[in-house]
């Protein structure tokens, strides 16, 4: 199996409305798979389709190497919807049992408690689920998506409930299930999550895909490059414009900072510097901040998404 | 299938559905007895006859039958009207129907357990109503036999299954307090095409009466109340005549045809058929 997800032009539509158009993604095993867009995208409606909940229009695709919404993929698949709601009236072990049945899975009080501990609900399990905040909730419905030792982990949104600690430790889960092997598939408002866990990302805008690859080449797609040097003369500045299509700009302190489009292009400067008998001290490259790509991609509309995102960070910090 | 069929008792249990279909089942017991106690003290005070308290007991027996029917039936409706529903207006379903489990699988498996639910709750009903019946003396509940009480009581479960089988479907295209009231409307107008029916024979119109039996096609579960109504009193042709216009709902024409019961039958079964197959076919969102 080279893909743990295969979709080719899946496509959602509700009346006249395109939820999802044309989507094609693949995800390789044991990536942990950022998936972004703004309010609205079409995040949710594909995530759908791919669990089976949703049916396309058109197109169509794999799981696991089975067709969307198998039950044989849903075995080895976990989900924690956005919506994560369960039954109020069990208690959190109650819960974690009817999954187990769920999953067909042999009843193993041990796994349970495992899984508890996992989601840090040790010792709460005796309560009911609707006596649990909104947070235990995410990690008990995290814990049940876990039940099957999943191979693929589909997460919808699934700190949005959760505090900064609660945050840290669901990262920290996610790492710990790629490292065993686990593919994820996540779907999160928070930027800062995407860029710390996942290797690729696609971003999705209006229904379409608007950019899709991975975290290094998505992040070093384009280079912010400064530039400590001396022997600048405005000749060579002109054949920097000419051959890097960039405008460079020189500060008061005679650095030079200019934008590439590539790494790649990072020793093709160096060189042509170097030939040109300017004296090189330093040069430093920074590739975009994943906000910086997603705006760029999705225009305006991905506002929310960065204000949520910062005030995420605030708290982190708080 | 199972988890489903146990968790939809489960909840029943933990969510007091039962306790709360209990205490008005008491309750409704309770007035029972206490009217039967008044009744058999009035036929011992006055010595009436034994033709006329025979009647008497007949007319009462009827009309408990069909209060606890009614009972039954709005209870069942109570149970299911979300049986569906109500899980994919929480969002509880999302994490159920992706988990390895076919969309029938879903369907029936709650489907089962409120059905078994159903008729447990009805089983006690119908044997505590007996019982009752039996422990006052009343004539025409200890002349049954076992052979009438089995019988009946097969056509008494099938009310709240065949209830549960339009309700059900429901589910799965109304919301859970639009299907509550249209499945009570859909309920209560099998009574009148009853009724219907009846004023058509009375009148002799067959217009009036194809229109009862038109009424009987949507919402049959009066029909079925009805077989069971002639299986344990086998008298109510006759005392149905004496009886008309004293009791509204239940005045009896001829009985019910054998197509009428392999209509209901395909009725039941077509209604869980396309129950499942709009489930497995609806996005989930």
């Amino acid at each position: 199996m080279d893909y743990v997800i295969e979709t080719r032009e899946l496509t959602k539509v509700y009346g006249t409305k395109i939820a999802c158009d044309k989507i094609s993604i693949a995800v390789k095993p044991g990536q942990v798979y950022g998936f972004l867009g703004p309010n609205g995208a079409g995040k949710s409606t594909c995530i759908k389709m791919l669990t089976g909940l949703v049916y396309p229009t058109a197109g169509g695709g794999t799981v696991l190497g089975q067709p969307l919404g198998s039950v044989a993929a849903r075995k080895k698949m976990g989900y924690l919807p956005e919506l994560f709601r369960y039954q109020d009236w069990m208690t959190g072990r109650d819960l974690l049992k009817f999954h187990t049945r769920l999953f067909r899975l042999p009843m193993d009080e041990g796994r349970i408690d495992q899984i508890l501990k996992l989601v840090g609900l040790a010792g709460q399990d005796k309560f009911k689920v609707g006596s649990y905040s909104k947070g235990m909730q995410q990690r008990i419905g995290l814990g049940c998506a876990l039940l099957p030792e999943p191979e693929l982990l589909f997460l919808d949104e699934p700190t949005s409930a959760l505090d900064p600690v609660g945050r840290k430790e669901v990262r920290d889960i996610i790492s710990g299930l790629q490292k065993a092997g686990m593919t994820v598939f996540l779907n999160t408002h928070l930027l800062s999550e995407v860029e710390t866990l996942c290797d690729s990302v696609t971003i999705i805008n209006h229904g379409v895909v608007a950019r899709s690859a991975s975290m290094s080449e998505l992040l070093l797609q384009r280079v912010n490059l400064e530039i400590r040097a001396a022997g600048w003369d405005e000749d060579i500045l002109a054949e920097i414009r000419r051959r890097f299509q960039t405008e460079p700009v020189t500060s008061a302190e005679g650095k030079v900072t200019l934008t590439l489009d590539g790494h790649e292009r990072v020793p093709e400067i160096a060189s042509f510097l170097v030939s040109r008998n300017v004296a090189l001290y330093e040069l430093t490259p920074q590739g975009e901040t994943l906000e910086n790509v997603f705006i760029r991609l999705v225009g305006a509309s991905g506002d929310a998404i960065v204000a949520e995102d910062a005030e995420a960070k605030e708290g982190a910090v708080g | 299938m199972k988890a489903i069929f146990m968790t939809t008792w489960q909840e029943a249990v933990r969510k007091k559905t039962f306790f709360v279909m209990g205490a008005v089942t008491l309750l409704y017991l309770l007035f029972w007895a206490v009217l039967l106690h008044y009744f058999v003290q009035t036929v011992r005070e006055r010595a009436l006859t034994d033709a006329f308290a025979g009647l008497a007991s007949h007319m009462l027996t009827q009309m408990g039958l069909q209060f606890s029917s009614s009972l039954m039936a709005l209870l069942t409706v109570m149970l299911g009207a979300g049986a569906i529903s109500s899980e994919v207006e929480s969002g509880v379903i999302l994490s159920i129907v992706t988990r390895p489990l076919r969309r029938f699988e879903y369907v029936l498996g709650r489907f089962g357990g409120l059905a078994a639910l159903a008729c447990v709750y009805a089983t006690l009903l119908y044997g505590l109503f007996l019982a009752l019946g039996a422990a006052f003396h009343i004539s025409t509940v200890t002349a049954m036999s076992l052979g009438q009480i089995v019988a009946g009581w097969g056509f008494y479960l099938l009310i709240p299954v065949a209830v549960l089988c339009l309700t059900v479907f429901g589910s799965t295209v109304f919301k859970t307090v639009p299907n509550g009231l249209l499945m009570i409307f859909i309920y209560i107008l099998g009574n009148v095409g009853g009724m219907v029916e009846m004023v058509g024979n009375y009148i002799a119109s067959k217009t009036v009466t194809a229109a009862g039996i038109f009424i009987s096609l949507i919402s049959p579960f009066h029909t079925l109340y009805a077989g069971m109504e002639r299986i344990l009193l086998p008298t109510s042709g006759l005392v149905g005549e004496m009886m008309r216009g004293a009791s509204g709902l239940s005045g009896s024409g001829a009985p019910a045809s054998g197509a009428m019961y392999v209509y209901i039958a395909v009725y039941m079964v077509g209604f869980l058929a396309w129950t499942v197959y709009r489930f497995h076919k609806r996005d989930i969102s």
